[in-house]
């Protein structure tokens, strides 16, 4: 070949590169990049269909309407009939602002979209009824209600769920706002300093204090690590004096009175015999620094970041104080856990999916995320914590005729006030409901404040569900 | 006779089918019984039958460049005909004035001899033609490259553009290694892609510099000179994007249109939208939403077939348009006649690096500008032009009778 030729042919594989190149950069954005890009508003692919499919409707597990859409002059209007109540767990959907939350996640099934090959088929053939499917929630709408109002004018969340399913009976986050009239309100909500957007139940991190030592205590157990030890009501760890609730003494303490009485000395010293990696293994057995897979979107709970812990800050990590944050969701799981024999379930809000014609398209069955300990050892757990409701510190969430396992948590932060904590189950024998109960900022112990209020949802849950 | 039919393998024959699927998956899809369709359909499979058919009797050259680009232009007229059936009846009308184009520049360009001498002639016609838009022109989206004449829009860059490959190809069959000789021919060539710049029609500018620097590697013996103008190039290339209001929008839009979504990004958006909407196999013919997309049946045409048609029609458009280039360097190795070897690598170039330039904008793989997708955009003086370049790259294929004062080819 001559000069010519040779550069010729290599003008030819610069054009096989630029276009195989366009090949590439092609499935590269398909693969990629697609999924980021598509719900932006500014893609009117989304509301084409919205305009000519009517949106489904959500419900809760007895089938009452919670969000429904109707058709208006070939507009479509979301109905939300009971306004805040529902703002966090289903959220919101308008072309201006977007989705969230169950309304976002399930945005697909709700206008249909995604329906199996054969049915688009038979709707090419029959004729679509244009009719969105329907989602089912585990919600339980008078539990939900009953939280909200037991919630009403704190700041705070509740989250209620079945300890043997994962199922979501009740989740509330306040302040909350009323979708309804978000068109109106949407200035003031989001200039609200207290973040009415934010849902709390599953991405507002908040230091557990002292229901972290359920935690901890699971972690003595696994290991076999010493239970015993002497309470002087403070103690110094690495230079840091370490206060017990108003200094009181506990004497000679095992890990079942250290858990009644909250022992803050006691657990610190059991995370430093502990150490690092015990305790952090038995939290990440909890969906600590985990993602928890969940129906809307939820933030991980962060026991350590990478860096190694000091031995101060692996005392005051192993009561739930330090750099420890929670989300509620993911105490109330703790709880269940320790109700479910050691098991963690999946979590879940929805329940299945319904076509039009009322056919289950789709359920979601219960699934364990978790093996965190054994029977025995949660069996253990239990016992304690019914003792803690029975003498110790969570009494206000006794109820007469069942038996209610539960912790409190005082959890101080950056503020002056203390987040009041409740984790618990009933009955504690066969275990139906486990709740958390988080109240931001409230200033007063967790046994005061948080317990009675999980006491009357517990209460109710029991009368309603079987 | 209908197994005969259907046994022949002859790819018109394939291409005739696909375009009566296609055209039916529209009327099925559109639900509205459309007379129009149907002369469409047949008028369509008819001149690509017939103009296979002629070639095949008429062309000792390659068959295949033909079948290619009547491929393209299916597809292009099948997504135009979908996105507005008033603009799909006049590109069938543009594409059938296409080949007659292609017949005419195929004759003529075969029978004329003498074409390798027109050096001057090229250059004053083609600077003629850009004083002529400079004058009458109109200004669209923004680049002053159009002229009108009786109602019909006229792109005279496009005609230029088979001008500019001629004069390249007639300077480097004359070539006689005068210094003056060279600078004059540089000076030349910067006057053309300056004179795009002033008409804002950067795209074009862009296949100009490509095609030059091209040649320029083949051709040219003092290697050094080529990376002169390479480098001279991007450093034009660069301050123009700092200093140049129109440029830099382009830029903007390529590298972060989301940030800029309500104007400057929102085109290249849609696009991406769209081509995101199709997934691999696509949403099916007259199922999406291209028209959301402005400007969607000429520089965007792309980004439609890929909605409509899947990534995997997408990536099929550009098979065939490495088919059509793998064809045109393969014509260019083995033609002899030197001015017709540069002439089939420059029309070859232009057309692929068009193509590239096109689908890489709308893809958001470079830098977004405004040019036609060759033979599927809709546009009849890109659709004309290109079917006169694929008539002479025909002549080019085929064994060029030698001039007798001129037989350079075989000794050199």
């Amino acid at each position: 070949m001559d000069t010519t030729a040779k550069r010729i042919v290599k003008v030819l594989i610069l054009f096989c590169i630029l276009l195989g190149s366009l090949v590439l950069y092609l499935s590269y954005f398909e693969i990629f990049v697609v999924a980021k890009i598509q719900d932006n508003p500014y893609n009117k692919r989304q509301w084409m269909r919205e305009e000519y499919v009517l949106r489904g409707s959500i419900l809760d597990r007895n089938e009452k309407v919670l969000a429904s859409s109707i058709k208006q002059d070939k507009q479509q209007i979301r109905n939300y009939p009971f306004k805040n109540l529902y703002s966090h767990v289903i959220g919101y959907s308008f072309k201006e602002y977007g989705k969230t939350a169950i309304e976002k996640n399930y945005n697909n099934q709700l206008l249909g979209i995604g329906n199996s090959p054969l049915t688009k088929v038979k709707d090419k053939i029959m004729g679509s009824d244009n009719m969105g499917n329907n989602v089912v929630l585990t919600i339980d709408h008078t539990l939900q209600k009953n939280a909200d109002e037991l919630l009403r004018g704190k700041k705070g969340s509740i989250v209620l769920m079945n300890p043997k399913t994962g199922e979501i009976y009740a989740m509330v986050s306040k302040p909350d706002f009323d979708p309804n009239t978000m068109r109106d309100d949407w200035q003031d909500i989001i200039e609200n300093k207290e973040s009415p957007l934010i849902n709390r139940a599953t991405t507002g991190l908040y230091t557990p204090g002292s229901v972290f030592k359920m935690i901890t205590a699971t972690s003595v157990m696994e290991n076999n690590s010493n239970q015993n030890y002497f309470c002087e009501g403070k103690t110094n760890i690495g230079g840091y004096v370490l206060k017990d609730y108003h200094s009181i003494a506990h004497g000679n303490v095992d890990l079942e009175k250290a858990l009644i009485y909250s022992c803050n000395v006691a657990f610190s010293q059991m995370g430093i015999e502990l150490g690092e990696e015990k305790l952090k293994s038995t939290a990440q057995k909890y969906m600590f620094d985990k993602q928890i897979p969940f129906d809307i979107m939820s933030k991980k709970s962060i026991f350590s970041e990478e860096v190694k812990m000091t031995k101060t800050e692996l005392g005051v990590s192993a009561i739930g104080q330090g750099k420890v944050l929670v989300t509620p969701l993911n105490m109330a799981m703790v709880a269940s856990t320790i109700a479910n024999d050691g098991n963690m379930m999946k979590p879940f809000l929805v329940k299945e999916i319904i076509n039009s014609k009322n056919r289950i398209i789709k359920m979601q069955p219960p699934k364990i995320l978790s093996h965190v300990t054994n029977k025995e050892n949660a069996n253990k757990l239990r016992d304690i914590m019914i003792q803690v409701v029975e003498v110790g510190t969570g009494k206000k969430a006794k109820i007469k005729n069942v038996r209610v396992a539960g912790k409190t948590g005082t959890a101080e932060n950056g503020s002056d006030k203390e987040h009041a904590w409740f984790i618990g189950f009933a009955p504690a024998n066969d275990p139906k409901v486990a709740i958390a109960v988080v109240l931001e900022n409230e200033g007063k112990t967790g046994g005061t404040s948080a317990a009675p209020i999980a006491r009357e949802i517990l209460k109710n849950a029991l009368n309603r569900v079987q | 006779m209908m197994k005969k039919f259907l046994m022949n393998k002859m790819p018109q024959t394939l291409l005739v089918f696909v375009n009566i699927l296609s055209m039916f998956l529209l009327y099925f899809y559109k639900e509205r019984f459309d007379k129009s369709i149907l002369i469409s359909v047949i008028l369509l499979v008819a001149t690509i039958y017939i103009s296979n058919y002629i070639l095949l009797k008429i062309s000792s050259g390659d068959h295949y460049l033909f079948l290619v680009v009547s491929m393209l232009s299916s597809i292009g007229i099948i997504m135009i005909y979908r996105l507005n059936p008033v603009y799909g009846f006049r590109q069938i009308i543009w594409f059938g004035v296409g080949i007659v184009f292609y017949f005419i520049f195929y004759f003529c360009v075969k029978r004329i001899k003498g074409w390798k001498k027109w050096l001057n002639g090229y250059f004053i016609i083609s600077m003629i033609l850009f004083v002529v838009t400079q004058v009458l022109g109109t200004k669209i989206k923004g680049a002053t490259n159009w002229i009108r004449i009786g109602g019909i829009g006229i792109q005279p860059s496009e005609i230029i553009k088979i001008i500019f490959v001629f004069y390249l190809a007639s300077y480097y069959t004359n070539y006689t290694k005068k210094a003056n000789e060279k600078y004059k021919f540089l000076g030349v060539v910067y006057s053309y892609i300056a004179f795009l710049f002033i008409q804002r029609d950067l795209g074009t500018a862009m296949i100009f510099c490509f095609v030059f620097f091209i040649i320029l590697y083949i051709y040219e013996e003092d290697r050094k000179l080529i990376y002169y103008q390479i480098i001279g190039g991007l450093i034009i290339g660069i301050v123009s994007s700092f200093l140049i209001h129109h440029v830099q929008v382009r830029f903007i839009a390529w590298f972060n249109p989301w940030e800029y979504i309500e104007k400057e990004g929102y085109q290249i958006t849609q696009s991406l939208f769209a081509i995101g909407a199709g997934g691999f196999f696509g949403t099916g013919i007259g199922l999406g939403h291209p028209e959301f997309i402005p400007e969607v049946h000429t520089d965007f045409i792309f980004s439609a077939i890929c909605e409509e048609m899947g990534i995997f029609g997408g990536i099929a458009v550009i098979m065939l348009f490495l088919i059509l280039v793998y064809r045109g360097f393969k014509i260019a190795l083995n033609q002899y006649d030197k001015f017709f070897k540069i002439v089939a690598i420059g029309i070859t170039t232009t057309l692929g690096f068009q193509a590239f330039i096109i689908v890489g904008g709308v893809i958001k793989m470079i830098p977004l500008t405004g040019v036609t997708l060759p033979f599927v955009s809709y546009g009849g003086s890109s659709l004309v032009a290109s079917f006169a370049a694929l008539g002479i790259l025909q002549v080019a294929s085929e064994e060029i009778q030698m001039e007798q004062e001129e037989g350079d080819g075989y000794n050199s």
